[in-house]
């Protein structure tokens, strides 16, 4: 199953719907780099609010692919990542520094427009 | 009054299917929503480990009772290949696979208790518990 | 045997009495002494010799009633549990000897004299020390909850801006707390920048100074920004000597300054509307 991205105007919107195989989160990673390559988009919110758990696999897979859209030119914001996922994230070890995040979609969005410079 | 249910590992899908027990547990035995994300989490990073390291072996969950305390096992065998330095493989950001790490000692911070026993050559058996606060 | 030993303390009440509030007394330590007055102490005394001859003539449910209700007392009193089941101890002791001193027994029964005391006064301990256990066990649990309504809550200010009060000594369990109600207050008030107000901690150690920046992180990881605030001359000294890096964490000394910044951050002001004086009417609503 893959994940869809959106487009608006010059940004990518991924909200991410149920938990996330191993398969499902490397595919994600290639189809939101070919999308960026695609559409020239210069931002990507990804939304996490039904997300209820995510380990240190999917946390490296994310990192990594905030970082690879970073080298194509993209800046990432995450939004809404729960509570739970927050402490276990912290307790795992991984702080995922350098992420911008934001509460919700709407926020985030508007976070974006702020680093754009918009 | 112990009830145990084993997922064997043998394909990606199957760290899915761990993950989906455990969480299942964990919601009949009345753990909050962080807890529920603890365990899940914790099932995961050994699920993950026994596919990438040993490639196949079995992740049990337990109900457990101890003097009216309620609590969950996990308990993750396999029979590859060992870690050599146990006290490494415990250190954060420690990883021969490339990925980041946090696994074992990340494991050991989610939950209330953590035992490992392995031996090189011989297989790697990790138990883990937490209680409901 | 029975029989024997009642009529025995019938007949002595008094002298045993007499005899247990002064072997009791050179027991008792200060704390004992000090909590309760002679009067009490020997009322008490009474109270606790009468009930344990009671054992021998009531009937076992009365008697068990009896036993918990004195127990209750003594706990409220604040008697140590060591000192009253030396008192079993010290009774039996007594009346043993008393009753082999006038001759009461032969030497062939002082064995059974020995067992039947034994044998009446073992329960009567283990009954006590059931009531001592399950009043700490309530005792335990109830400051448990106490505590745990203690933990902190989050206080929406303004919109976008909370606060968090801590109060008080923070470990590990706690820690776990104030992390979840910070999270799920943050996101609950879609807080965007959240005042975490130490004033209340007594102490910042490495571990609570290593849950502060844990807090701090998660709340980034949802969206929002952390400051912590409230922090003493002492606590600051404390941190940087002990080398505690809280260079991720935006920190300020008050929670006042710590609201100036944090209404900047969400680009808000707030101005005085009108002069305050004492010969105009208007007034703020």
């Amino acid at each position: 199953m893959r994940i869809p991205i959106l487009k608006l105007y010059n940004c990518l919107l991924v909200s991410i719907q149920w938990e996330l195989d191993d398969q499902t989160a490397l595919q994600f990673q290639e189809d939101l780099l070919h999308k960026i390559h695609e559409t020239n988009a210069n931002g990507v919110v990804i939304d996490l609010t039904s997300i209820d758990f995510i380990d240190s696999f999917i946390a490296k897979v994310l990192g990594d692919v905030i970082n690879m859209s970073k080298l194509m030119g993209a800046k990432v914001v995450i939004t809404g990542i729960q509570p739970a996922v927050a402490i276990t994230l912290i307790e795992l070890g991984i702080s995922l520094n350098d992420v911008l995040t934001s509460l919700d979609l709407e926020k985030g969005l508007e976070k974006l427009k702020q680093e754009l410079g918009e | 009054m112990d009830i145990q249910s084993c997922v064997n590992i043998q394909t990606e899908w199957d760290i899915v299917a761990a993950r989906q027990l455990g969480r299942n547990v964990a919601k009949e035995l009345g753990f909050g929503v962080v807890d529920q994300a603890r365990i899940t989490t914790a099932i995961s990073e050994l699920a993950r480990n026994i596919f990438i390291y040993a490639h196949k072996g079995r992740v049990c969950i337990e109900k457990m009772n101890d003097k009216g305390h309620a609590g969950l096992r996990i308990i993750a065998i396999d029979s590859g290949p060992g870690i050599n330095d146990i006290r490494l493989a415990m250190e954060d950001g420690y990883s021969t696979s490339g990925g980041l790490g946090a696994g074992l000692p990340g494991v050991k911070r989610l939950m209330d208790e953590f035992q490992i026993v392995s031996s090189p050559g011989k297989g790697t058996e990790i138990t883990a518990i937490k209680w409901i606060r | 045997m029975n029989s024997l030993i009642i009529n025995y303390i019938d007949n002595h009440k008094e002298h045993i009495l007499n005899l247990w509030v002064e072997k009791m007394k050179e027991k008792a330590d200060d704390r004992v002494l000090r909590v309760v007055s002679n009067q009490v102490f020997v009322g008490t005394s009474r109270e606790f010799v009468e009930m344990v001859t009671s054992n021998l003539n009531d009937e076992n449910e009365e008697y068990s009633e009896r036993l918990r209700d004195f127990a209750e007392k003594v706990v409220k009193l604040g008697w140590p549990i060591s000192f009253v089941t030396e008192g079993i101890q010290v009774f039996s002791t007594i009346v043993y000897d008393g009753i082999k001193d006038e001759k009461l027994i032969n030497e062939e029964d002082e064995m059974k004299l020995f067992y039947g005391l034994h044998k009446w006064t073992n329960p009567m301990t283990n009954e006590i020390v059931n009531v001592y256990s399950t009043t700490w066990e309530r005792t335990v649990s109830l400051q448990k909850i106490a505590l745990q309504e203690l933990s902190a809550p989050l206080i929406p200010v303004f919109d976008g801006i909370s606060v968090m009060p801590l109060i008080g000594a923070i470990d590990t369990e706690r820690a776990k707390q104030i992390m979840e109600n910070l999270l799920n207050g943050v996101v609950k008030h879609r807080s965007e920048v959240v005042l975490i107000d130490i004033t209340g901690v007594p102490v910042v150690d490495t571990m609570v100074a290593h849950h502060i920046i844990q807090a701090a992180d998660a709340v980034r990881l949802v969206g929002a920004q952390c400051m912590l605030v409230g922090i003493r001359p002492e606590i600051a000294q404390t941190i940087v000597s002990l080398g505690i890096n809280l260079n991720q964490v935006t920190t300020k000394n008050t929670l006042k300054k710590g609201m100036e910044a944090a209404l900047e951050i969400m680009k808000k002001k707030m101005i005085q509307v009108g002069e305050i004086s004492e010969d105009s009417n208007s007034k703020i609503i």
